[in-house]
């Protein structure tokens, strides 16, 4: 396990998390203008904005899995590929076939894959690991079950699993609140501000702005380009949230509760 | 159908024949080819590519044809080399209309196959109607014969499948994990595409391993039924992979039986029955996914709603689990 460098006290020289003038485009339709952003220490840092925004876009060319059309993406001053096994993934839910026929259990282990390497197998120790992950995410009485016969909030606590299984210094995840449940919501947010207690990076693409104003110690606004970045309470203003979701008429509900809310948490 | 070891008649009495050396190390290849291509669809069809497997099959023809061409010579092993060779060439050709056209997968995979298979048809049929001394048969390799395998023939089949499952078996880790999430594969490293050309190569060496069992047009059915039956009984990778090249081996065997037995009978659509009865055995009594348990679950939760029984607990409420962090 490489060494935690993620810690508040020790000085560092880069961002956790730098990106730099990021532009990606589909074939030739550019989705991302220009994103400059620096994440310098560990915290719940929200990635905001509408639906075609391009937030999984942004999370997706971090990991190298979206070709960058321009600018750079650092993680500790580093290309992601130099600091992969220090970054955990959590993938949208439905991006996979939940009717796969593999266990909760299973899909944890895979958090260990990449460290075992090739054509090694599983062992006691990456087991134990396994356990423990299941059992911080409320899981480790259906550690034998097969994927597809959980809920929709449950399926999203194994990816969450499956992430602490990394043992990552940096964590991102793409919409882990869609269709998801409102316990656990509370319990994968708890989970998420625990790994953040510890010194982690959480980086999170979310989409509701209600919990977003209450959970996140820093936002980002992003509609295909950068809006606003810093600490929630200074981000999520009325005029930023116009900026960003101008024109989305039907969205203006939310907005307005967003604002309430943080009106009543500040 | 382990009957037809030994030396005991094969069907009782009305065709009383015993089993010869050949027959049997035959039917030992057959089986050992109908395994592997169990196991290794299994990921063809987890990866939902199962029509990828029905192209590279329908291309081996040209390669088949073509190596006798250049040879002249019948040995299975030319005739395979050059099936397998036009079949990897048929996937190339679908990745790279799949790349730089927008040509949607399944129009590519059906184009690739029908062409292949035209073209294949077009040299088979042009040897046969030259009498090319030796040309003759090439055609069994449409529908599979194996009552014209020698042991040899036999011995080659098996060693490669065996090869197969081995690889397969090396790489279970990796293929589940790009299988299941290959996105996630790729974030943390893995090779995903190289991983999958590795499995589609695998499917496609037991397509063609698998063509003097069930010949270009109906090989697939060997790579593509068996799992599918499998997952219905298990939900879990290593079983399914396991049922299914037992699955495998009974069809393949009940092909290799009859078609010994009734001459001139082809093998392929032998297999293609056996293993479409497997299939429905499954579909109907798998327990849990099969249509009876499932029938009887809903029948059940009608009845007793109020007190739903221990039986059918697939969704527990969340409420009732504890905190546990």
């Amino acid at each position: 396990m490489p060494a935690p460098p993620v810690s508040n006290a020790s000085p560092r020289v880069s961002p956790i998390l730098e990106f730099h003038d990021v532009t990606v485009a589909y074939g030739r339709r550019p989705v991302l203008w220009n994103i400059d952003l620096a994440i310098d220490d560990a915290c719940l840092f929200g990635i905001i904005g509408p639906n075609g925004a391009g937030k999984s876009t942004l999370l997706k060319a971090a990991l190298g899995l979206v070709p960058l059309a321009g600018g750079s993406i650092r993680f500790f001053g580093q290309p992601f590929a130099e600091v992969r096994s220090q970054v955990g993934y959590v993938p949208q839910r439905e991006t996979v076939d939940w009717d796969f026929p593999v266990s909760v259990s299973d899909v944890v282990l895979m958090g260990t894959y990449a460290r075992l390497g090739w054509f090694r197998r599983p062992g006691p120790r990456e087991r134990d690991l396994a356990r423990e992950s299941l059992k911080r995410v409320g899981l480790a009485d259906v550690a034998g079950r097969q994927i597809g016969k959980l809920s929709g909030g449950q399926q999203q606590r194994v990816f969450l699993a499956r992430a602490l299984a990394q043992q990552a210094d940096v964590y991102v995840l793409d919409e882990p609140m869609a269709g998801v449940d409102a316990r656990s919501q509370e319990l994968i947010f708890g989970v998420l501000s625990e790994l953040r207690d510890a010194g982690r990076l959480v980086l999170v693409v979310h989409h509701d702005l209600r919990t977003a104003a209450q959970w996140f110690d820093r936002v980002a606004l992003i509609d295909r380009r950068l809006v606003a970045a810093g600490p929630t309470a200074t981000v999520l203003t009325s005029e930023n949230l116009e900026r960003t979701y101008v024109g989305r008429l039907d969205l203006l509900d939310e907005l307005g509760r967003a604002v309430e809310e943080r009106g009543r948490t500040s | 159908m382990t009957g037809i070891a030994g030396t005991t008649p094969v069907v009782g009495g009305i065709l009383p024949l015993t089993i010869s050396h050949n027959t049997l190390v035959v039917a030992c290849g057959v089986a050992a080819v109908g395994f592997a291509a169990g196991v290794v669809g299994c990921f063809g069809v987890l990866r939902r590519r199962a029509l990828v497997g029905d192209a590279a099959a329908h291309a081996t023809l040209v390669g088949v044809a073509l190596a006798f061409l250049a040879t002249g010579r019948r040995e299975l092993s030319v005739l395979l080399a050059g099936g397998f060779i036009s079949a990897m060439a048929a996937l190339g050709v679908l990745v790279l209309l799949r790349r730089f056209s927008r040509t949607r997968d399944d129009a590519a995979t059906a184009i690739v196959l029908s062409v292949a298979f035209g073209l294949g048809i077009t040299i088979v049929s042009g040897i046969t109607a030259r009498g090319i001394p030796g040309g003759a048969g090439l055609e069994q390799f449409l529908l599979g014969h194996t009552a014209a395998l020698t042991a040899a023939d036999a011995w080659l089949l098996g060693t490669i499948s065996a090869v197969a499952v081995l690889l397969l078996l090396l790489a279970l880790k990796e293929a589940t994990l790009i299988a299941f999430d290959p996105s996630f594969a790729a974030a943390t490293g893995w090779p995903v595409t190289a991983i999958d050309y590795l499995l589609v190569t695998l499917v496609a060496v037991m397509v063609v391993v698998g063509l003097p069992a069930a010949g270009a047009v109906l090989v697939t059915a060997l790579v593509v039924i068996p799992p599918v039956a499998a997952r219905q009984w298990t939900d879990r990778v290593p079983t399914m992979l396991l049922l299914s090249g037992l699955f495998g081996v009974m069809s393949a065997l009940f092909g290799v039986a009859v078609s010994a037995v009734v001459p001139r009978l082809a093998t392929g659509p032998l297999v293609v029955l056996a293993s479409a009865f497997i299939f429905l055995c499954s579909f109907v009594a798998a327990p849990d996914r099969g249509w009876w348990a499932r029938h009887r679950r809903r029948s059940q939760t009608e009845f007793e709603r109020p007190n739903p029984p221990g039986g059918d607990q697939s969704k527990p409420p969340e409420d009732v689990e504890s905190f546990s962090t």
